[in-house]
């Protein structure tokens, strides 16, 4: 990762793309849903039969998940762990690294098949990979985006909010 | 790395509470989430030991609303302290857009604050990033304490090379906890 890039800027078209392989992925799946993270645990996309109060606490915890086997991986020598499945009674979990920088996580429970979500799964980490590359290269010009005035604002709520 | 959606106008921010064990990194999350008004906060959670020491981290959404039709949001996360961890915390660092280094002003805790603050530089060049330029504040907490020691003296040690931002703190009374929370906020959107 470049890191003189500080963020990650994602155009509508490019979330719709990102949707749109989501969607598709769940659809063909039978899956509950699928999102897209990045590793610092930030649900870039969610998509399926989400409930959105607990999408942001399963993505810190999916995130931690994923980088605490990177640092096991890197213990054992090993590159690193590009999928983890967790298995439970009802729901299962799939996560797969797309360019070592993003997770793709696919929800699904005992109607769907293990093998269905690992061989679609690949396809939608492809097209996920190259979406996001694209998204790398146009985050460099977000100055359309984050203003000056944008700033001063946001540093204006932080003192109206963060105080005893 | 923060997230900017310009489609669901909604800006991500992550930002991690490092420092030794026992020197208050959970307490100042308790405070906050105690704290800010509920429509502007979610759960926290916390993945800790029986005895409540921090064993993955704790984990505390903060959604700022509307700010110029941005949903602006900041994930704060603690790492575990105790040294043995030194892995779990690179994880829990990862894509951090900002710091806060939380220090004990004991005096029997200086040599720990000290390696917990050069493991901390190592750890973020390690993510390819400049510590200098990497944005972070201190916390000096425990100034309460009879042993804690003077600020002049923790200046010398931990901030006389890197000169960021630093506040005194007491954040079981919750005594310089916004202070740094504003400030690490201000300096990671100040990055973005």
């Amino acid at each position: 990762m470049d890191p003189q890039l500080t963020s990650l800027v994602v155009s509508v078209a490019e979330t719709s793309h990102i949707e749109e392989t989501l969607d598709r992925l769940v659809a063909e799946t039978g899956a509950n849903y699928s999102m897209l993270l990045d590793k610092s645990g930030q649900v870039i996309s969610a998509q399926g039969d989400t409930d959105h109060q607990e999408i942001t606490a399963l993505g810190a915890l999916l995130a931690g998940t994923f980088a605490s086997s990177r640092e096991v991986a890197r213990l054992l020598k090993e590159k690193d762990f590009r999928v983890l499945f967790q298995q439970g009674v009802r729901e299962n979990i799939f996560t797969e690294l797309i360019n070592e920088q993003w997770m793709l996580v696919v929800m699904f429970d005992k109607r769907t098949h293990i093998g269905l979500v690992k061989v679609l799964s690949k396809r939608a980490t492809d097209e996920l990979a190259s979406i996001l590359e694209r998204v790398k290269l146009e985050s460099r010009s977000r100055d359309a985006v984050i203003s000056t005035s944008f700033r001063t604002s946001v540093e204006d709520t932080i003192d109206l909010l963060f105080k005893d | 790395m923060a997230l900017i959606n310009v489609a669901a106008r909604e800006i991500h921010c992550k930002i991690v509470y490092y420092g030794p064990g026992l020197c208050g990194k959970t307490t100042n999350l308790k405070y906050i989430h105690a704290a800010v008004p509920g429509q502007a906060r979610g759960d926290l959670l916390s993945i800790a030991t029986e005895t409540e020491r921090t064993l993955f981290f704790d984990f505390l959404p903060l959604d700022l609303g509307q700010v110029h039709g941005f949903q602006t949001r900041f994930h704060l996360y603690t790492v575990p302290g105790q040294v043995l961890y030194e892995r779990t915390r690179v994880a829990v660092l990862n894509g951090a857009d900002g710091v806060v280094f939380v220090a004990d002003s004991q005096q029997n805790k200086l040599r720990e604050d000290l390696a917990s603050l050069q493991e901390l530089a190592r750890n973020v060049v390690d993510q390819g990033k400049r510590f200098q330029d990497f944005p972070l504040v201190l916390q000096y907490n425990k100034r309460d304490v009879p042993n804690a020691l003077k600020t002049e003296i923790l200046d010398h040690y931990l901030n006389s090379t890197i000169k960021v931002p630093r506040f005194e703190a007491v954040a079981s009374k919750g005594i310089g906890v916004f202070d740094t929370l504003k400030a690490i906020s201000k300096l990671v959107i100040s990055k973005l």
